[in-house]
């Protein structure tokens, strides 16, 4: 970001306090993202398996589960890319199959391998997102102009997405699914291979939008910046949510849901100081049976020096 | 500025973009898709203009073949539809118009497999927009109308209704308004065969089968041509592709042509033409019907997928484990006789490329497919000429096969960094890797050549097959040095089923102009050099030159080796570049 050294990450921060477009503050009583035994196969193949999921409006949710539990599969569901085998999903109060069009113009995504034209510049490629979501021409421009000097890729205006490194890639995939000014933001990875400054703005402009009323949907890997910046959490396993609620209540042993996870409930071992990671590594990290999933490395590869 | 202003606040009510927005929209994206992937952006100010100067040269030489290829279906399905009506051949244009409709979805087909998984813009990926489905629908029997197929198929129509009003003014509204339909009904036949194709193409498997289908089809379509037509044949032709193509089957008159031509041919008499006319137009309907149900499936997130995730994880019982093997386990024990006669690296690389190799139909396509053309060439006049023939057969089967020697790590992607980072020497990978291309050519030229042998009505002479034979190591050296280089210099990322490879890095490369240079005019040396030897009865004149020309060729590919070791290690920044970028 060009401006940034001079006015520093606080005033930047400051100055996304007035950002507002277009995020009106929807009644807490709808919920931004509602899913009702959602379940998708995969022929024999069961990704996700009646999932009921509840996110309210204005809640920076956390969606978390192990490589392959089904996190990208729901998250292409609710973001209309796949349709369910069975269940139902409502964004914002409407329903996701009735309503795509309208549903669509305000979400924003950043899907799994982020879906960019490589051959393409990023100036390009915002001003096409911006008209195919109906901004006016002089608002594309605009806005494209800030977000390139929001994102620090204004110095690239030559340059075609494809050679752009990977986090500059996942920097533009993110300007690109806030342009419009989106109520719900879903974003898979958003912060994997982003460098430390940028992910500090990022996640400035994603608590700014949470501020707004906006809601942020949210898949990493990264646990602490979950715990961070998350107020709920959601985590599936083997296509099934095994655990739901705010960061409190799963600390609290309250949030187990579903029977994917094996051991009860009960047995969980509670306590306040207790970090997501090990709430995680507890839900998850036990086979049906409640034994650990995985063997310890080092039982296996003794010859390891 | 880093800063985000504040935005207008759009009334929710406010849901309706307007269709030309979202419309124009996509075809900037494509002009602007179109614009940078023509001019490299990558590269520098010196190097556009040279690789400007190329792409000029290159263009002189190749688009009056491109014309050639448009003009010609297009001018001669004008004069074609004139002489029908003009001569008062009704039959030709029911002729006319099914081997234009025919030529379209063949060319179309084929083309599918190869758009399907180019990477510059996926259509299937607008359903992310906030787009209404007759958008969609509209987009997508848009997007494509600039294809050669459907391009030179919709001028050659118009041509045709010109010609007709030529030969018949009264009946150019007719022909023109039929030519429109039939052009929409070609297109959305098109589309709705490449919606469907879309779902089974997504896996790669499929693809594969239906490369070796369109092979086999374009193959067996001359074979049995020859069967039921010899070339020498007097009279008609009375093959089953020519009376096809002449309009003699009965079964055209039911099907979209033959509803075409009948409505122009039928204008006097109104009714018979109006028929005809709602026919064509049904069967429009219909095609379009088909191709706006599948897409509207895809619409609502459809899933097309090289397969669908393992299950294995979620429902396996566990699997029993292995014995664990000591760190003893894989150092040989004093005494014991290594089984491998090869270096080890020589060895694993070697197999590597095999298991690559055994996994690619298209590339055991692309081995058969020559050979089957050479059985074909035998029933021409160049089979009557062994002295041409044997180099003339040897050569379409290199032409293939040496283009793979120049991009040797393109297959490798991510992987190649394995090279960089192992205890190896890098000389025995690009050794293993040319041998593996260099056993595939040896092994398709040795079987031309025996093919050549079998079906030559002639003996061909030993000076002949001397030099030629001379003539191959002087191919195979040269491009193997050249191939080396290059790819060492300028690697291209190769995506499985994709056919158009990422570019090279523009830095200090050999000039792709002198690549193709010395690629076709190795190949086309035999030429000269055989005709000199007739001309001047020195039947072993081929061998005088060839002999060190590939002596030449075998000293430069060693030297080259020699030093590929330091080439490698200089290049790796481009290596790592250009195929390890995700």
């Amino acid at each position: 970001m060009r401006g940034l050294s001079h006015i520093g990450i606080g005033c930047v921060t400051e100055q996304l306090r007035r950002v507002s477009w277009n995020l009106v503050v929807v009644t807490m009583t709808t919920p931004a993202i509602d899913t009702t035994a959602l379940t998708r196969r995969f022929g024999e193949f069961t990704a996700v398996q009646d999932v009921n999921l509840r996110v309210a409006s204005g809640q920076f949710f956390g969606f978390l589960g192990p490589n392959g539990a089904g996190k990208s599969t729901t998250i292409k569901m609710l973001t209309g890319l796949l349709a369910p085998t069975s269940g139902s999903i409502r964004i914002l109060g409407m329903d996701l199959t009735a309503n795509s069009a309208e549903i669509k113009r305000q979400i924003g995504v950043v899907p799994e391998g982020m879906a960019l034209f490589g051959r393409l510049t990023a100036d390009e490629y915002l001003r096409f997102v911006g008209r195919m979501y109906g901004l006016d021409r002089a608002t594309t421009l605009q806005r494209t102009q800030e977000l390139l000097e929001f994102m620090q890729l204004a110095d690239e205006q030559k340059k075609l997405i494809a050679d752009f490194s990977h986090g500059m890639q996942k920097k533009l995939a993110l300007a690109a699914a806030v342009i419009h000014g989106p109520k719900v933001l879903f974003l898979d990875e958003p912060f994997e291979g982003v460098d430390a400054v940028a992910a500090g703005t990022l996640k400035s402009m994603l608590q700014r939008m949470i501020a707004r009323g906006a809601t942020v949907f949210l898949t990493s890997h990264v646990l602490e910046i979950v715990e961070r910046l998350c107020t709920d959490v959601a985590i599936i396993h083997r296509g099934q949510l095994v655990a739901q609620g705010s960061l409190a209540e799963l600390r609290a042993g309250a949030g187990r849901v579903g029977q994917a996870g094996s051991a009860d409930a009960a047995s969980l071992s509670t306590g306040e100081n207790r970090s997501l990671e090990q709430i995680f590594l507890q839900i998850v990290g036990t086979d049906r049976d409640g034994n650990p999933a995985a063997a310890a490395p080092e039982q296996e590869l003794s010859w390891l020096s | 500025m880093a800063e985000l202003t504040p935005g207008q606040k759009v009334p929710a009510s406010e849901f309706r973009i307007p269709a030309s927005t979202q419309l124009l929209a996509v075809a900037w994206l494509r002009w602007r898709i179109f614009v940078n992937s023509t001019f490299n952006r990558r590269s520098g100010t010196k190097r556009r203009a040279a690789g400007l100067v190329g792409g000029i040269l290159l263009r002189i030489i190749v688009w009056p073949f491109m014309a050639l290829l448009v003009v010609g279906p297009v001018a001669g399905s004008g004069f074609l539809a004139w002489a029908a009506i003009a001569r008062n051949r009704p039959q030709n244009l029911l002729s006319l118009l099914a081997g234009i409709a025919l030529l379209w979805q063949f060319i179309s087909i084929n083309g599918l497999s190869i758009s399907a998984s180019v990477s510059s813009f996926d259509p299937a990926s607008l359903v992310r927009y906030p787009l209404r489905f007759g958008r969609y629908l509209v987009l997508r029997t848009m997007l494509g109308l600039m294809t050669p197929s459907t391009v030179v198929g919709c001028l050659a129509l118009l041509s045709a209704a010109i010609g007709i009003g030529i030969a018949k003014p009264a009946l150019t509204l007719p022909a023109l308004l039929v030519m429109a339909v039939y052009a929409l009904m070609n297109i959305f036949l098109t589309r709705m065969i490449g919606a469907w194709m879309e779902r089974w193409l997504a896996n790669r498997r499929f693809r594969e089968i239906f490369g070796m289908l369109m092979a086999a089809f374009a193959i067996g379509v001359q074979i049995l041509n020859l069967q039921r037509a010899p070339m020498h044949a007097h009279g008609v032709p009375n093959s089953w592709l020519a009376r096809l193509v002449l309009g003699q089957s009965s079964t055209l008159r039911w099907l979209p042509p033959g509803f075409a031509a009948n409505a122009i041919l039928r204008a006097s008499h109104p009714f018979d033409a109006l028929m005809q006319f709602a026919a064509l137009l049904a069967i429009t309907a219909l095609f379009l019907a088909i191709f706006a149900i599948r897409l509207r499936k895809q619409f609502l997130g459809e899933y097309l997928s090289d397969g669908a995730p393992r299950r294995t994880s979620h429902s396996a019982a566990p699997r029993a484990k292995p014995p664990v093997q000591q760190a003893s386990a894989i150092v040989a024990r004093p005494g014991e006789r290594p089984r491998a006669t090869m270096p080890p690296v020589l060895a694993a690389c070697l197999r590597k490329e095999w298991l690559t190799f055994r996994g690619n139909t298209t590339q055991f396509i692309g081995l058969i497919t020559p050979l089957v053309f050479i059985v074909i060439l035998n029933r021409g006049p160049i089979a009557q000429h062994p002295a041409y023939f044997l180099p003339g057969a040897i050569a379409y089967v290199l032409l293939g096969m040496v283009a793979a020697l120049y991009n040797i790590f393109g297959a490798d992607g991510l992987g190649v960094q394995i090279y960089l980072l192992a205890p190896v020497r890098l000389r025995d990978v690009v050794v293993a890797k040319n041998l593996a291309g260099l056993t595939l050519i040896v092994i398709e030229a040795g079987l031309a050549w025996m093919l050549v042998s079998i079906l030559s009505r002639t003996p061909i002479p030993l000076s002949s097959q001397v030099s030629t034979a001379l003539w191959t190591i002087f191919v195979i050296a040269t491009n193997l040095a050249l191939g080396t280089l290059r790819s060492i210099q300028a690697p291209r990322k190769f995506v499985p089923g994709q056919t158009r490879q990422r570019r090279g890095t523009p830095t200090n490369r050999t000039s792709s102009l002198l690549i193709l240079v010395v690629m076709f005019g190795s190949l086309i040396l035999q030429v000269p050099v055989v005709y000199l030897g007739r001309y001047f009865h020195m039947p072993w004149l081929g061998t005088m030159i060839f002999g060190p020309l590939a002596v030449a060729a075998v000293i430069t590919y060693a030297f080259l080796l020699r030093n590929v070791e330091q080439l490698i290690l200089t290049h790796r920044d481009v290596l790592s570049e250009e195929l390890c970028k995700v």
